[in-house]
């Protein structure tokens, strides 16, 4: 028997980004960059790993947003088309760095990393890579879960029982669409968790959830194996319990594995370095300096020059650092299992996009630890779901109000650069309410209407908005993000306390915002 | 952002974003003229940032990152496009954390102008009102005076795991009438819900392990029941 067990939990998530007016926009390339460096090679290492009989198991939230932009026809067109302008620039990479014994052999990597994207995503995957995510889901080696429809951060919401609900239940039928099945995981936005949750989500066939160490401890009653078991809820729903020594090793901006100074630096791109008439097609509408992927130096030692990046050396920091975790988490394992009547099980909940993306050696770094874990018996990978089934009773505990954010509460999303926003988004609730209360049996025109009018309330509602308010990165976009759903609500809502409806308006806004389209706006009724 | 955004913006504010960048603009420029000098000065404003090498931020912001209009966007906090308000009167409020919520408000224009036509108007206040539980059985409140053209306040709320509702109450001729009642909040604990006491030595030992010092969380003050007894040896 194993000393213990890991869980590593990845939350993939985009806001809806998708921006059919403008025949190119910059927060798109969100999207393209997540799908070029984290999604596309994660699905390159589990079919690695399958290959040659490598045991793993991944448990992945896939946020509504995101699987709505994945299975989009405009933007498959869309990332084609960049991946295409990302393989001639690349082309030009190869000419300019013709000859250089350092620079020439990077440029090739990327070549070869485009290129490989663009096979795969075009033929392999036929341009969309949720039925690859679900063949995986099937085997049983990866698990998915669903999280809220736009990410709201729930706790904000709590006064607001039906908002709450639209967002799990919205969630909960686009993953049934998605997948063809119902899930039993829920990743809760940002760990956001507060008591009273766990009766919301049960109702729709929800069992589990991750939640924030100190929601955890600060449970009641205190739990009985610390963050090392799962704690359920009186009504059977269960939270496992992130572990806070297995998030730091990689989350820390300054002590964790991706800030060692072999690893590609993250900031250092030719979008940025090189002459704006060299780089002009590649960046935004020519002039607006944006990332493009090709980045050539290490992060280096703080006191140093910038350093040329060296793959060869990053991977083996990567095997290293893996080697490190996994000693690591036996090390902890060994020391809970002494107070505890079966194997601890430690929770690693990450964003997906850290993967690859930010932390460019991130995927080499997850297939190197199911390779050296597989030489052990002592730690095994679980899924939450096999954990869950396997150990279904749980020390009796419910978490308090927490987040994985900045002070552990609801201050990221909360404070003086976003704090307005809830006048509004408040605002679109109770009139929604009302709508729904007011227009139960709707069909035809009007209900595409008010269908159109949830969707947009829930578009106000993404966490994202106040996170990119108060980080000031892209907190223009976010904010008219916001203005725009509510003045579309608002239209609508217009429109049908007098009686009249501007279908072509409405059909190009249904064209615009297609996200969930099977919404029901019934949804946001008052629940008896 | 994009330059199409900036173009979205009112001539106003683009003006005060350029005040902002520390650029000095003739007085009505076309604003073909003041997007391009934010561009220019943008550009500028990019070469420091590529020296200053390390921007401490969050790791999670990272899948966001992208473009040199990020400090445009950084120094930008013009008011959203949309009404402020609803002209409806009402009071809301948000717990943070342990310690604070965030309220906000609204006076209908009408009913306001009710108040101060009746000449005995002594402006508006907030009550917290802190309940024995969930409902309404007021223990304890405290008043907050706020201004009539204020319409959103962080308050301090003194204790953690308590139930809170807040009113806005407005003073008519020296007495309190209260105009709105929020919806009651909890605030979260911040302390272990058992002392150490109370729990098996292994959940005090598993405890530390999953990070409690790090968290900052400390347990309950202990129960000593000869404590409580000691006030009979008097």
């Amino acid at each position: 028997m194993e000393t213990g067990s890991i869980a590593l939990v990845l939350n993939a998530h985009l806001p809806f980004v998708r921006q059919p007016d403008y025949p190119r926009f910059l927060e798109e390339r969100w999207l393209f960059e997540s799908l070029s460096e984290t999604y596309l090679p994660l699905l390159r290492l589990f079919a690695k790993l399958e290959a040659e009989r490598v045991p793993w198991r991944l448990t992945m939230a896939l946020s509504p947003t995101l699987a709505s932009m994945l299975g989009d026809a405009l933007l498959r067109d869309r990332y084609t088309a960049w991946l295409k302008d990302q393989l001639e620039l690349a082309d030009k990479e190869l000419a300019r760095t013709a000859g250089d014994p350092v620079f020439h052999p990077l440029a090739q990597a990327y070549r070869d990393l485009y290129q490989q994207n663009y096979d795969d995503f075009t033929v392999l995957h036929g341009g969309s890579i949720l039925p690859a995510f679900d063949f995986y889901y099937k085997k049983g080696r990866l698990e998915l879960m669903t999280s809220a429809a736009t990410q709201a951060f729930l706790p904000i919401y709590r006064q607001y029982p039906e908002a709450v609900t639209s967002q799990i239940e919205a969630s909960v039928v686009s993953f049934r669409s998605d997948f063809g099945r119902p899930p039993s995981g829920f990743w809760t936005p940002q760990l956001g968790w507060y008591p009273g949750l766990e009766e919301l989500l049960s109702a729709y066939g929800l069992q589990y959830s991750v939640v924030a160490t100190r929601g955890a401890m600060l449970g009641k009653p205190t739990p009985r194996h610390g963050s090392y078991a799962p704690v359920s809820c009186p009504n059977g729903f269960t939270n496992f319990i992130r572990d806070v020594a297995a998030t730091e090793a990689v989350w820390s901006e300054t002590e964790g594995y991706p800030a060692d100074p072999a690893y590609r630096d993250f900031y250092r791109d030719i979008g940025f370095d090189l002459p704006l008439d060299y780089v002009g097609p590649y960046v935004e509408q020519g002039q607006i300096r944006t990332f493009t992927g090709f980045k050539y130096w290490a992060i280096s030692g703080r006191s140093q020059e910038k350093l040329p990046y060296d793959p060869d050396l990053a991977a083996a920091k990567a095997v290293e650092h893996a080697e490190n975790f996994l000693y690591t988490r036996a090390r902890q394992a060994r020391k809970a299992a002494a107070h505890m009547e079966r194997p601890p099980l430690m929770v690693a909940p990450y964003d997906a996009e850290l993967f690859g993306h930010w932390w460019h050696e991130g995927i080499q770094w997850l297939e190197a630890l199911f390779r050296k874990a597989q030489g052990t018996s002592e730690l095994r990978f679980v899924t939450l779901g096999e954990y869950h089934k396997q150990y279904p009773e749980n020390f009796e505990s419910v978490p308090e109000f927490a987040s994985w954010g900045d002070g552990g509460y609801a201050g990221v999303w909360l404070e003086k650069s976003n704090d307005w926003l809830y006048r509004h988004t408040f605002k679109l609730i109770e009139y929604m309410t009302e709508l729904a209360e007011r227009f139960p049996n709707e069909s035809g025109l009007r209900e595409r209407v008010l269908n159109q009018a949830a969707r947009e309330v829930l578009l106000s509602q993404a966490a994202d908005w106040p996170f990119l308010l108060r980080s000031g990165k892209s907190g223009s976009f976010a904010r008219k993000q916001i203005e725009d759903a509510v003045t579309n609500f608002n239209r609508i809502y217009e429109m049908l306390c007098a009686n009249t409806v501007g279908t072509e308006w409405l059909t190009r806004l249904e064209k615009r915002n297609n996200v969930f389209p099977a919404i029901n706006y019934r949804i946001f009724r008052r629940k008896r | 952002m994009n330059v199409e955004r900036l173009n979205d913006l009112s001539i106003e504010a683009l003006y005060a974003l350029a005040e902002k960048m520390g650029l000095d603009l003739p007085p009505a420029l076309e604003r073909i003229f003041v997007v391009e000098a934010l561009i220019e000065a943008f550009q500028e404003d990019s070469d420091e940032r590529k020296s200053s090498g390390d921007m401490a931020i969050h790791i999670e912001e990272k899948k966001f990152s992208g473009s040199e209009l990020d400090e445009i966007d950084a120094s930008l906090d013009a008011a959203p496009c949309i009404a402020r308000r609803y002209n409806e009167t009402v009071v809301h409020w948000i717990p943070r954390d342990p310690e604070w919520a965030f309220a906000f408000w609204d006076v209908k224009d009408e009913e306001l102008d009710e108040f101060e036509r009746e000449g005995s108007y002594g402006g508006l206040f907030l009550r917290v009102v802190r309940s024995a539980g969930g409902d309404d059985k007021a223990a304890v409140s405290f008043e907050v005076p706020v201004n009539d053209d204020d319409d959103h306040w962080y308050l301090h709320l003194p204790e953690q795991d308590r139930y809170y509702r807040l009113d806005l109450c407005v003073r008519i001729a020296g007495k309190a009438k209260a105009i709105a009642h929020s919806n009651v909040i909890r605030t979260p604990r911040a302390i272990l819900a058992d002392s150490f006491d109370e729990l098996e030595p292994e959940a005090e030992a598993l405890a530390e392990l999953s990070g409690l010092s790090k968290l900052r969380i400390q347990a309950p003050p202990e129960r000593h029941p000869s404590r409580i007894l000691g006030g009979y040896d008097d």
